[in-house]
């Protein structure tokens, strides 16, 4: 017995010895080198993880048809060495970007408006002088980036940012989105050797900023958390005020409500929307605001045209083309919302509508050479179609766009072309160029899927498109919202409209001429006067509809007075010559025109920074500084690996390996003890 | 010592030997599965390269061959599938989607596991030749021109390349016992005829 247990004893240690053998010879083994030359792709950056905490604040003050909003994004070096931390991060795309203040301690240095160029000298040498200094640069309407040098070991410091926007007016809700990260974008075209940030992606002719658009992401992190507190003033009784996607405590005082997030912080992985929703009786139908500087009006006015609700639907047949992104950003819920959305806009088309769907990653793909009658089969092979999608690869829109524009239009048909993607491209310009040239007699609509969508992309690409732009950011509101667009696709809009100012005033108006309206939306305008006005002068809006003709006269010296409707018009302002930009060859003109009023109204632009240096070297000059960007947060619902390409490349093999042995391992010591035990027992007896 | 602990402890001996084989088996089986389906794959791939279009390994298959990895210095033939999903990677090297077909101008891009098919990559050195055959017969030969570790949270893989690239990515370190993690080897690697 004895002899039998010893022999099997010696075979577990036999074999275990056989199985730890190849896994000391692996660990024994050189690691390969790390540092060969050759290598023309990536770059390995030293350390993976940031020694740069941050976390936002951010605080609204709502009165009317405006936000001050403030961001306080506070960078906490954890780390043992003087830190430059850069973090590049979205705000809404209308955002008009006036303030900045470096908090250090207890007091605080006021940013200047500068030019690009100057302000980041005047960084960069505080900078190498050891002074604390931060800089706020844009690098897309949508897309901003802070610095902040001479960060001190274990220290805290504030920067905060604040800016203007609009309230959007829509469907009778008032709504106002703070973004909180980014989609990765897709960056196509051939890489150049130089590269002006620290962002993955290399610069590229298509995309020659690339490196400044291209944050690094992380899938968690203990910081990038954010606050948020609302002050709405709506100036009207509400019936309904909330968030569409966090949850939120609300407390009223007087018709003024304030709103926080329900559980103090939230992580920065998806949008915030504050909805909210006068009563019935008392839903505005017209609201002025006005603002004087340097004895010049400024005027933010906001008209709703009368209801097209009972006004029948279009009796002309459409010709819809349904385009679906299956990049890989699109993995995880957004191509789940994309199909579901896709299948509800196939269920919608009537018999006599013509229809196609088109996906697009790396590569397009139509399901019909062109467009085909809705009949219940080819709406079905389309439902088939449509399940089958996958999100893979990259974002080559322009075939998909290109596909859906080059058709030519039936006279029969009301072509509508529905987009619907997270918008994650850096070529934005070449897109916008593309619509405006070819669109036609086509109307493109674009739907923004996902929890951190480019919603300046979506909004101008619909502008362009002369359609209207739609945001889903959860699946449970795919109906709801699509149920919306289709309430404008079948619609009939208001047109020919137009802004009359009194005589004997100059008006610099924005937008210039305005657009056709869909159901549900106002008209909103934004204009600086000069000239004297006259006790009664009224601005007239009208317009035609399917119902008649429509006029709304609106007295100029009864408007509320509202602080930041001059900036709005600034804002505007800078849109419009931004876009004239892309469309006309002065680019210099242009380029002085936005400095001009940037500098006038202190806000940042393409061409436009704020800059705040301290005073007094913090930074002992033979200190070093390492420099070192802040992360963002992966949009909720994505996976990183659809994104960069990376796929998961280890098995559980060598762990389970692993615990296999070390099991066995404590099998034969616990076997030895009880043997020990027992031969002791047995000597006791004898 | 009592009976009663002795029969205890010979119980704890036997759920660890249990528990300890059990482990060792799942373990040797996902080697195992790697090698058996590359055999599978290989006879896919004679199919592959008649009339075929789309030749899977075995009916249920969610993935088919898309080109032959080989490298004749060091004895590695591999078929590679389309895709570079967990499973597909089970079976075999995969070629993600998004990148371009082997030979084509651009990066064709392929991932496999450390432990199983990629394992070489460990030792592939500089000025090295590896060769891809495509599905219709063609072979190109690809020259290592180097390798680097990049973090997969911060680098990216560049598709659009002026010249024809190829791209090996593997996890990294090679002899980590857990799996998940961020680091990726990763060989480039330039066509040279």
């Amino acid at each position: 017995m004895n002899n039998f247990n010893t022999s099997i004893r010696v075979r577990i240690a036999q074999l275990v010895l056989l199985l730890i053998g190849p896994v000391m010879v692996l660990a024994e083994e050189p690691l390969p080198s790390q540092a060969q030359a050759g290598s023309l792709l990536w770059r390995m950056q030293q350390g993976y993880t940031t020694a740069t905490l941050m976390n936002t604040e951010v605080d609204m003050q709502i009165s009317g048809l405006v936000a001050r909003v403030s961001v306080r994004q506070e960078f906490l070096n954890e780390g043992a060495e003087w830190v430059e931390g850069i973090y590049v991060f979205p705000l809404p795309d209308r955002a008009a970007v006036d303030r900045m203040r470096l908090h250090i301690g207890d007091r605080f240095i006021e940013g200047e408006i500068e030019e690009k160029e100057r302000a980041r000298k005047t960084y960069e040498q505080a900078k190498q002088a050891g002074k604390k200094t931060s800089l706020v640069q844009q690098q897309r309407a949508n897309l901003f980036t802070t610095s902040v040098a001479n960060v001190a070991p274990g220290e805290r410091v504030v920067v905060e940012i604040e800016y203007l926007e609009e309230i959007r007016y829509e469907e009778g809700r008032f709504s106002i989105r703070f973004p909180m990260t980014l989609t990765p974008r897709y960056i196509s075209g051939q890489s150049m050797p130089d590269k002006l940030g620290s962002g993955w992606s290399a610069d590229t002719d298509r995309v020659p900023d690339a490196s400044l658009i291209t944050p690094p992401m992380v899938s968690s992190s203990k910081g990038h958390k954010l606050a948020l507190a609302a002050n709405v003033n709506a100036g009207m009784p509400l019936a309904i005020i909330t968030s569409r996607y966090h949850p939120v405590d609300v407390a009223e005082h007087d018709g003024r409500y304030t709103v926080t997030l329900g559980g103090g912080q939230v992580p920065m992985d998806h949008d915030f929307e504050l909805v909210w929703q006068p009563v019935a009786s008392a839903a505005p139908r017209a609201m002025i605001f006005s603002e004087t500087i340097e004895g010049e009006p400024h005027h933010l006015l906001m008209v709703m045209p009368p209801d097209q609700d009972e006004a029948p639907p279009v009796l002309m047949p459409r010709e819809v083309i349904l385009i679906i992104d299956t990049s890989g950003s699109m993995h995880g819920v957004s191509i789940a919302q994309a199909k579901r959305a896709v299948s509800l806009a196939l269920e919608g088309l009537q018999p006599t509508d013509r229809f196609n769907v088109i996906e697009f990653n790396s590569t397009t793909n139509a399901l019909y050479p062109e467009s085909v009658m809705a009949s219940s089969s080819s709406v079905d092979s389309a439902k088939k179609f449509v399940q089958q999608l996958r999100a893979n690869g990259g974002t080559e829109m322009r075939p998909a766009l290109s596909m859906a524009l080059n058709n030519e239009s039936r006279e029969t048909h009301l072509r509508q072309i529905v987009f619907i993607t997270d918008g994650s491209v850096g070529y934005e310009d070449e897109m916008f160029s593309m619509i405006e040239d070819r669109l036609g007699d086509a109307r493109l609509f674009t739907v923004g899927i996902g929890s951190a969508p480019n919603s300046w992309f979506m909004r101008q690409a619909a502008e362009a498109g002369r359609g209207s732009f739609t945001f889903i950011s959860a699946l449970h509101e795919v109906r709801e919202k699509m149920d919306g667009l289709f309430r404008k696709l079948e619609h009939p809009q208001v047109t020919g409209i137009t802004v009359d100012w009194p005589s004997g005033v100059v008006v610099d108006g924005y937008p210039q001429t305005v657009p056709d309206l869909y159901l549900g939306e106002p008209v909103t305008v934004k204009a600086r006067a000069s000239g004297e006005y006259r006790a009664g002068d009224t601005v007239r809006v009208s317009g035609d509809s399917v119902t008649g003709g429509w006029s709304k006269a609106l007295p100029l010296d009864s408007s509320q007075s509202d602080e930041g409707v001059g900036a709005l018009w600034a804002r505007a302002r800078i849109a419009d010559l931004m876009h004239n930009e892309r469309r006309h060859s002065e680019p210099d003109e242009t380029r002085a025109a936005i400095v001009a009023t940037a500098m006038r109204h202190h806000l940042v632009s393409k061409y436009t920074s704020l800059v705040a240096v301290d005073k007094t070297p913090a930074r002992p000059a033979d200190d070093p500084l390492s420099s070192e960007q802040v992360p963002n947060l992966m949009p909720y619902g994505q996976s990183t690996n659809a994104i960069f390409g990376f796929p998961a490349t280890a098995t559980n093999a060598p762990m389970l390996r692993l615990i296999g042995i070390a099991c066995l391992l404590a099998a034969l010591l616990l076997s030895a003890a009880l043997q020990a035990g027992q031969w002791r027992l047995r000597v006791r007896a004898a | 010592m009592s009976a009663p602990r002795r029969v205890a402890g010979r119980w704890l001996v036997a759920c660890l030997l249990c528990l300890g084989f059990w482990q060792l088996g799942s373990g040797a089986y996902i080697p195992a599965k790697a090698w058996l389906a590359q055999e599978l794959m290989q006879r896919a791939w004679l199919r592959a390269g008649k009339d075929v279009e789309r030749a899977v390994p075995w009916p249920w298959a969610d993935t088919w061959p898309v080109a032959r990895l080989r490298s004749k210095s060091r004895q590695v033939d591999l078929i590679v599938l389309a895709g570079g999903s967990g499973r597909t990677l089970a079976f075999g090297p995969g070629h993600l989607s998004a990148s371009a077909m082997p030979g084509e101008i651009g990066n064709t891009v392929i991932a496999g596991h450390r432990d199983t098919h990629f394992k070489f990559l460990k030792t592939v050195e500089k000025g090295e030749l590896l060769s891809v055959e495509s599905t219709k017969g063609q072979k190109h030969f690809y020259k290592v021109i180097g390798a680097d570790v990049v973090d997969s949270r911060k680098g990216s893989l560049l598709l659009d390349t002026d010249v024809a690239m190829l791209t090996l990515v593997t996890c990294y370190p090679f002899e980590a016992y857990e799996s998940g993690g961020p680091l990726r080897y990763v060989v480039t690697a330039k066509r040279v005829f």
